[in-house]
């Protein structure tokens, strides 16, 4: 049997429970000042309290609190209908502050349609209510997505933006913000007056600066046409007013101008011309990086924006010590994993080409706290971690020196490609690619510490991306590998999959397989052997002359050069394979006459180079032989179009391959 | 290498024995985000007006993976000797106008191991470097004097002091490429093994056949110092390539 909620009457001293205030509320009926002390109630209780808005969002609070903000602005209500409309709206504001699940319950009941509608009200302080509430939503993520293309929606946020009440025009802002993230949305924003009435805000409050600086951002992200009007506006008076915000003392200003300038930059350097301002952008990324919260952990992404892919910008900031400023920070210990993440990305992007930094950063502290990331709790900083080594790694003066063979850096490198995250597995396989490389006769710290069964694994995972690592880390390894190296890999890998891996679904899979095998087989007369007797030249021969990938021809091209450096028998196989012909258009040609005529330069090259090796030694009968039978296959005839060929290597090749023709006798 | 000086009274005497591996890329770079170390196919970069490169024409002869051998020169007032010398290229990075590789010196008379020294390059472009040096002690009069000893500098020799080191020169048509070597550590002894790295050599590659002819440059020792290497097959039967990717 349902009880009857005992409601205390008006005026009496109520409860302040939240199940009597929850019992209140849907006893209210047209009880307006009923109502009104309830919803004001329970607002006093959630405001800064998160365990209450949790306690109430749990108790069902939010729908019954808009279903009487939808009747107060009906006016159903007998008594005080605004006040409780600023009330309620207050409250579903408050709910939706800083609470995912309280946005969700707002959004849920329907509230911002009901928000909405009061900011056309008459009475200030509602519009104000409605206005504040609406923008606590639109700060968060869950928010929906205001549609910016329509020309109706445009005029609405126009008209907010240009309202006198501050409140409503930081709303007009965060729904710029949070909903414009298209080129087209960001150019239906740029091609009204909208960034006029933006940069005018600028002179106002510091909320309405913010949230104008927090919107222009929006617009003209990697936009240049947008960049390109904001600064034809006012003669580009705006763009002096950003300079001058960049240096405010509000650090939220301070980091959001800053952006801004960063995105003009990147449009084109025209704009930013003056080293100072580059410089002092920096600056003052590495002070905002002091600061506490979003701003902080946002600090290293802007710094990333402004010097990625910028090697200019990037030895500038070299010479002001970035690499050293951001060491430190890595170094002072217990950030938000967003903050870690985003310096390991910044020291990431200026070792990306410079030389110098990553010297730099391989001499500090930090550098090992970069490798300990690796052992992190979090998929994103292992990512982070991986792309500051690779980048720290691709350089052939640090791995030659044996930096990066040592087991603190492998064996946690290994580990992460057990990760269940695939994304994780590949930022561990690139940074592999590079350490593996062998320049020395150091013993490979990887193939020790049994990593080359891992990638054997991999080799065969569903994911073509985690296949083609995989194979191209093998590759790398192979590449001047010494005995030890090639009989831990050889045999697997010509007994496992490396005829299934050439004949693989993806083209960037079967080249790799090609170089790996192009690799094992360089100066190797047993390995040659190998891939002749298992019938894998076989199968790199097929993909020669079905592949419509020139890089993949080009690979099998040299492999073919490559089994042509080795003994008598290895080059009649070679010049057997090259000579099948095969149908072109409507002639049939040999294939290696028809790489001959290929347009492609590499694939040109690495046939002369394979046929330069059958009839290199002019001493041996063989060697007149297999010149013989190039030229009765029609080599000559390609070769005399080739000895001025425009690619200067290909034309010496040519050259050098019609002498010896001449020195055969062949000509 | 030479002798350390400070070290060695023998100050006249150098070796050198260079060992290089080149290596080549084979294929298209999928990701923008892949640096390779070998050349690629076509050079970015600095063009004329009318879009045709200038840089020197890229060599597979020249790229990594490739071994040279021969000697270098370190004769002396007291006594005529040559060192065995194997060069290897381990790395090639054209925009930058960069190479690399070990430099193996076979007998130093002070050494009981073959000495192995990593050096890196810079290639003449006109893009990232000029004939002109601008560092390591070397004045544009020690650049003009060891270039001019190659015979191949002649066409460019009156270009190069009339526009800064050559900054304007078309190089994309001369079957040589000029190059500076610096020795930047020693790969498997000490600092303390009697010899000094402080110098460079002035190079010069033919793209013919592969030949490198170089001048050893170090103010406190004795000058033109000659480096002759040419392309080793190391017991193939042909040129050989092989390749790595730099992710």
């Amino acid at each position: 049997m349902p009880s009857s909620a005992v409601v205390p009457a008006a005026g009496s001293t109520a409860s302040t429970r939240p199940e009597d205030l929850i019992s209140r509320l849907s006893a209210a009926g047209g009880d307006g000042l009923m109502a009104l002390k309830a919803v004001r109630q329970v607002k006093n209780q959630i405001i800064g309290n998160k365990t209450k808005k949790l306690c109430y969002l749990n108790l069902g609070a939010v729908p019954k609190i808009v279903s009487i903000l939808a009747s107060a602005v009906d006016a159903e209500f007998s008594a005080c209908s605004e006040q409780l409309v600023v009330q309620a709206a207050a409250s579903v504001g408050s709910f939706a502050c800083g609470l995912d699940d309280g946005v969700q319950a707002v959004l849920d009941a329907g509230a911002v349609p009901l928000l909405t509608r009061i900011l056309s009200s008459n009475d200030e302080k509602i519009v104000d209510a409605g206005a504040r509430s609406l923008r606590m939503i639109f700060q968060s993520k869950l928010a929906p997505k205001y549609d910016i293309l329509q020309e109706n929606n445009i005029q609405f946020i126009l008209s907010l933006l240009n309202s006198d009440n501050e409140n409503v025009t930081e709303l007009a802002a965060s729904i710029i913000t949070h909903s414009c993230v298209t080129i087209s949305e960001q150019k239906s924003l740029a091609d009204t007056s909208v960034l006029q009435r933006l940069i005018y805000l600028l002179d106002g409050s510091l909320n309405q600066r913010d949230a104008s600086l927090n919107s222009i951002s929006t617009i003209i992200k990697n936009n240049p046409d947008a960049v390109k009007k904001f600064m034809n506006i006012d003669g580009g008076k705006a763009f002096s007013v950003i300079i001058e915000l960049m240096k405010d003392r509000h650090p939220r200003t301070k980091y959001l101008a800053s952006l801004c300038l960063i995105f003009i930059g990147n449009a084109s350097q025209c704009y930013v011309q003056e080293l100072a301002i580059k410089t002092k952008l920096i600056l003052i990324v590495f002070e905002l990086l002091e600061e506490a919260g979003s701003i902080g952990d946002d600090a290293p992404f802007a710094l990333i924006n402004l010097i990625e892919s910028k090697e200019e910008l990037q030895k500038h900031a070299l010479s002001i010590n970035a690499v050293e400023k951001l060491g430190n920070f890595l170094m002072k210990g217990s950030y938000e994993v967003k903050r870690i993440q985003g310096i390991l990305l910044a020291l990431a992007e200026l070792c990306s080409t410079l030389e110098k930094a990553r010297c730099q950063l391989l001499s500090l502290e930090a550098f090992n706290r970069v490798v300990d990331s690796l052992n992190h709790g979090s998929a994103i900083i292992h990512i982070a971690a991986c792309t500051c080594l690779r980048n720290i790694s691709r350089s052939v003066k640090n791995i030659s020196a044996g930096h990066f063979n040592r087991e603190s850096i492998v064996l946690p490198l290994i580990k992460l490609l057990h990760d269940p995250s695939i994304s994780v597995q590949i930022a561990a396989l690139r940074v592999i690619c590079n350490i593996v490389v062998c320049f020395s006769t150091r013993k490979s710290v990887f193939i020790e510490c049994g990593g080359v069964k891992e990638l054997f694994r991999l080799s065969q995972s569903m994911d073509s991306t985690l296949r083609e690592y995989a194979i191209q880390v093998l590759k790398n390894l192979m590449f001047n590998a010494d005995c030890h190296s090639l009989k831990v890999v050889l045999p697997e890998i010509l007994d496992s999959s490396l005829s299934v891996l050439i004949c693989d679904s993806e083209a960037y899979v079967q080249e790799q397989a090609m170089g790996l095998v192009c690799n094992i087989i360089n100066g190797r007369d047993e390995a040659i052997d190998r891939i002749l007797s298992t019938g894998i030249s076989d199968t790199i021969f097929r993909q020669l002359c079905r592949s419509s990938s020139n890089e993949v021809c080009i690979q099998g091209m040299f492999i073919f050069c490559n089994i042509a450096c080795g003994k008598p028998l290895h080059k009649d196989a070679t010049l057997n394979y090259i000579l099948q012909t095969r149908v072109d258009g409507n002639e049939l040609i040999p294939i290696s006459v028809k790489f001959l005529q290929s347009k492609n330069d590499l694939l040109r090259l690495a046939t002369i180079w394979c046929m330069l090796n059958l009839v290199a030694d002019s001493t041996v009968p063989e060697g007149t032989a297999r010149a013989s039978k190039l030229f009765d296959a029609g080599v000559a005839v390609a070769l005399g179009q080739m000895v001025d060929d425009p690619n200067t290597d290909v034309k010496y090749r040519a050259r050098s391959l019609q002498n010896q023709f001449k020195l055969l006798g062949f000509s | 290498m030479v002798f350390n000086q400070k070290k060695e009274s023998w100050n006249s005497c150098r070796s050198r024995l260079l060992q290089f591996v080149s290596h080549r890329k084979m294929g298209v770079r999928r990701s923008s985000e892949v640096s390779d170390s070998a050349p690629s196919s076509s050079v970015s970069g600095k063009e004329d007006n009318s879009g045709c490169s200038l840089l020197p024409p890229e060599c597979s002869l020249l790229s990594v993976g490739q071994a040279f051998g021969g000697t270098q020169n370190v004769s002396s007032m007291q006594k005529e000797e040559a060192w065995r010398v194997n060069v290897r290229i381990q790395g090639v990075d054209r925009d930058h106008g960069y190479l690399c590789g070990t430099m193996e010196a076979l007998n130093v008379p002070s050494a009981d191991t073959p000495v192995v020294t990593f050096w890196e390059g810079e290639i003449i472009d006109t893009k990232n470097y000029t004939f002109y040096t601008g560092k390591w002690e070397a004045s544009h009069e020690d650049d003009t004097r060891h270039w001019s000893k190659f015979a191949s500098f002649s066409e460019f020799s009156t270009q190069v002091e009339s526009s800064d080191g050559g900054r304007s020169l078309d190089m994309s048509s001369c079957p040589y490429i000029f190059m500076r070597w610096k020795e930047q550590y020693f790969v498997n002894v000490g600092k303390d093994c009697g010899l000094t790295i402080a110098g460079f050599y002035y190079v010069c590659f033919s793209c013919q056949d592969g030949s490198i002819n170089g001048y050893y440059f170090d103010p406190n020792s004795s000058p033109f110092q000659m480096l002759e290497l040419k392309p080793t097959h190391e017991g193939r039967s042909g040129v050989g390539f092989s390749s790595y990717q730099l992710q």
